[in-house]
């Protein structure tokens, strides 16, 4: 019963080795000799090397000053590398955490980089927050998107609110969907909520480590809306699939977080009708979230990052009941580790009820008394070309600011004081 | 565990790289003995427990026909065996059900009770093949073999462990005895054959899964059009996914040094139900015929026993298939159309005067309304199904004009494949850049895929 009528690729050269069965190769002619495998396998290599630089030539990115990374595009790491390295070419500082330096209630230009921006009078201050990041996913996309900032200076923010839960901590066994997976540690240190399957874990893994992964990932977001394109094009079966290949600019993306909308009322945490809460505080020396803050912070430092630290500021009055105590438990923690690591840091008190729109992120106004604030902090550093009659906020207070400042014990760059 | 699966990587990595090492040693069977285990059991360790029961028995009583003289006892207690695990682990509930069914339309209250039975991945594959093995040492067309080791990865060689080929003793124990000579040309073959199992996997069946689940798990919501092209892409859907998977199990098996049969050749270009058949699972079709079929009376005692012999020999093909009414009718369908069809096929005019793709597109609808009762979840749906695509009217379908395109090449190609163009598909260039473009595809459009394979169910 076999079949005469076909004809089955036996391309093979020569015969198979004496005491094998000479099955056919196949019913395709996709057959390659060594040689052609390994000209494939290095044109494959190629490709995968150039496509991703390529792609930066050809999809514009030209951002203002108050430039955030896109709220959309908030998982797109190969995206946030480019803006790191966007950043890299023109600011000196950059303010790095979750959606309290990104301004998750706030427009692009009333962040806190961007009022720090307005005391110094120029553009020294970036922000390369990401909304949703927690600090173990912050120690991910520091380790693994942002090199290219390394040996600048650093303003890392810790938000308190990642240490308001075990659950909040990522401590709970119980498998829940967590912001920013793929930058936690797969593997070890175990995180207990964390069950993705072992392929997806090393599909992750591969992606951190396969640029080109990582820029496939990219097409997929600001092309087919995040999915596969086989799916995308389920949702949109006459859709052109090569139309990402007209390239508009993802600097272009609303850069606003969905349920803001584009008008950002300014609306207190009681207008909004939140209330007190006593909340379960993780103890410092078990909680998962610090102890990769701490990793953030060394991770910059062994890149000669100069890196200053912002606690908060967390919303103390909508706090009640042991959580106060406990909190003030915290900071006292957090400040000794800092402190004891030579780690110039801020740890503000709460800002004006009122000027916040929940437990952690603040308002505009919250914003512009907190850049104040920290200007008036005597470790806080500010920028090596400030033109300070030029300057709006060249108050005597920020005057005697700049001229204390230094960034740990050695300044990291010549500042011009008048 | 499967092929296109990230942790496959890591796991073949090291497996091989071990094997390399000890592939020339005694060792060597040792280590696929390991490997094909730790595959097998990353599904579920407890599925260990029934290839390694099934291994042993089948090892003893090969020994058995060997000393003794009951030969005969020994091997109808073999395939007794076999087939009593197949039945008790996939038809349990296939079973228990119907006599349940039965008993309620004779107006018993009495239910007999099944639970908690798992379905080993791949039961049906290594079950078949080593009813094969022990048949052909029966008749004296292998040899027994005596080593356990070696018996033990003939049983479970990982590759083939889950959605085969269904490799004979005769083919694959040689290989096993001997030392393999792994050639560049070996890794080169093994290498295209993985890339392009991948692709029919990964690229192209699980993504024309995603349209055909959506139309066939509510059937009621859609109309013609859809169903019918659903239909059409599951053809091509069970295609790609199988063929796709008995690829990548010949490539990893080629990269071991393992020739491994073919197991699809274009069955969508079949001329005639029997020639789709001689293309499609090529392994399980010459498995039924020559364990099944020939021992039935194949085509000897005349037409009504040969109709007869193959009818019934579709209809358990059906039944190997799955544990439902829809699969039987499946099979038999099959069954039906070979009985009907092969006077006609042998006709001087079918064969001589009718274009050939007329023939092609004529099995290619056979095959594709059959697929219905495959595919279904049901015997209602199957109606339903089958009734709308006849009388529900027009509506947009929203067919991906993606999966037109990728069905059309692949087809096209696979036309051209069958004609004087294959010179030009065999250049080197065009080959190369298939190979790249099939590479680019999966990294650019696929993300990690957790879609199982169809026939691992079987």
């Amino acid at each position: 019963m076999t079949n005469k009528n076909t004809e089955i690729s036996t391309n093979s050269p020569g015969h198979p080795p004496a005491g094998l069965p000479d099955v056919p190769f196949s019913s395709n002619g996709i057959r390659l000799s060594p040689r052609e495998a390994i000209v494939a396998v290095i044109i494959v290599v190629v490709l995968f090397v150039l496509i991703p630089k390529c792609w930066c030539l050809l999809e514009k990115f030209e951002p203002s000053a108050d430039y955030r990374v896109p709220y959309d595009l908030s998982s797109d790491y190969w995206f946030y590398e480019r803006c790191c390295r966007w950043a890299a070419d023109r600011y000196e500082t950059f303010v790095i955490g979750d959606s309290v330096v990104w301004g998750h209630y706030v427009p692009p230009d009333n962040t806190l980089s961007q009022h720090l921006n307005r005391i110094v009078g120029s553009n020294e201050f970036a922000n390369l927050g990401v909304d949703g990041i927690h600090p173990v996913a912050l120690a991910g996309l520091i380790k693994y998107y942002s090199r290219s900032i390394s040996g600048k200076n650093v303003i890392l923010c810790f938000n308190p609110l990642w240490m308001t839960s075990r659950k909040h901590d990522l401590q709970t066994e119980k498998e829940f969907h967590f912001n920013h997976p793929r930058l936690t540690p797969q593997f070890i240190p175990k995180i207990p909520c964390y069950k993705d399957t072992s392929s997806q874990k090393i599909g992750i893994i591969l992606e951190r480590n396969v640029h080109f992964l990582s820029w496939a990932s990219h097409l997929q977001q600001i092309s087919y809306d995040n999915l596969p394109p086989s799916l995308w094009s389920i949702e949109h079966p006459y859709g052109n699939i090569f139309h990402g290949a007209g390239i508009e600019t993802s600097a272009d993306l609303d850069t606003t977080a969905s349920e803001s909308g584009t008008d950002f009322p300014q609306t207190s945490w009681q207008d909004r009708g939140l209330g007190s809460q006593d909340f379960p505080w993780v103890e410092l020396e078990t909680s998962l979230q610090w102890r990769f803050f701490c990793e953030a912070v060394e991770t910059l430092q062994k890149r000669n990052n100069t890196v200053f630290v912002i606690v908060g500021p967390f919303n103390e009055h909508m706090m009640k009941g042991d959580s106060i105590k406990a909190y003030e438990e915290i900071k006292k923690g957090i400040g000794t580790w800092l402190k004891n690591n030579n780690i110039p840091y801020y740890l503000p008190d709460s800002l004006p009820a009122e000027y916040y729109a929940d437990a952690s992120h603040p308002l505009s106004k919250g914003y512009a008394l907190l850049a104040e604030q920290l200007c008036r902090e005597e470790s806080f550093p500010l920028s090596r070309t400030i033109h300070l009659e030029d300057s709006v906020a060249a108050t005597p207070t920020i005057i005697r600011c700049l001229e204390k400042t230094a960034w740990g014990k050695t300044p990291p760059y010549k500042t011009i004081f008048r | 565990m499967m092929f296109q699966n990230w942790i496959f990587l890591p796991f073949f990595l090291v497996a091989y790289a071990v094997y390399l090492a000890v592939k020339r040693t005694r060792l060597k069977n040792l280590w696929i003995l390991i490997v094909s285990y730790v595959f097998y059991g990353w599904w579920n360790p407890l599925f260990l427990l029934l290839i390694g029961y099934a291994t042993v028995f089948d090892y003893i009583m090969a020994a058995l026909m060997e000393a003794g003289r009951r030969k005969k006892l020994w091997l109808t207690l073999t395939v007794v065996n076999n087939l009593a695990l197949l039945s008790f682990f996939k038809y349990g509930y296939f079973v228990t059900e119907n006599i349940n069914l039965l008993l309620e339309k004779m107006g018993s209250s009495y239910a007999v009770e099944l639970s908690g039975i798992l379905l080993p991945v791949g039961i049906s594959f290594y079950v078949f093949k080593s009813i094969g093995y022990i048949v052909d040492y029966y008749r004296g067309n292998v040899e027994r073999e005596k080593s356990f080791v070696r018996h033990a990865v003939f049983v479970s060689f990982f590759p083939l462990l889950l959605a085969g080929p269904i490799e004979r003793a005769g083919n694959l124990l040689p290989q096993i005895r001997n030392t393999p000579r792994l050639t560049p040309q070996d890794i080169a073959d093994g290498f295209s054959l993985f890339i392009v199992g991948l692709f029919k996997k990964v690229a192209l069946a699980d993504c024309l899964a995603v349209y055909v689940d959506k139309v066939y798990s509510v059937p009621d919501e859609y109309k013609a059009p859809a169903l019918l092209l659903a239909t059409f892409a599951f053809t091509w859907q069970i295609y790609f996914d199988f063929s796709g998977y008995s690829d990548m199990a010949r490539g990893v098996g080629r990269l071991m040094g393992f020739r491994i049969m073919l197991n699809f050749n274009h069955p969508y270009l079949a001329v005639s139900i029997g020639d789709f058949w001689h293309r499609w699972h090529i392994s399980l079709s010459t498995w039924f015929r020559d364990y099944l079929y020939i021992p039935l009376g194949g085509n000897r005692g005349g037409s009504f026993n040969t109709y007869r012999n193959l009818f019934l020999t579709f209809v358990i093909s059906g039944l190997w298939h799955g544990a439902a009414w829809t699969f039987v009718i499946w099979g038999a369908l099959h069954g039906l159309g070979m009985v009907l069809t092969r006077s006609i096929e042998r006709s001087t005019i079918y064969k001589e005067k009718m274009p050939k793709l007329i023939k092609q597109i004529l099995v290619f609808i056979f095959v594709s309304f059959a697929w219905i009762f495959f595919r279904a979840s049901n015997w209602d749906d199957v109606c339903l199904i089958i009734t709308r695509i006849f009388s529900s009217g027009l509506a947009d379908p929203m067919f991906p004009l993606l999966f037109v395109f990728l069905i059309m090449s692949v087809w096209l190609y696979q036309f051209a494949y069958e004609s004087p163009a294959q010179r030009f598909l065999n250049l080197a260039p065009v080959r190369i850049t298939a190979v790249i473009m099939m590479i680019f595809y999966l990294a650019v459009c696929v993300g990690s895929t957790g879609q199982a394979f169809i026939y691992n169910q079987f």
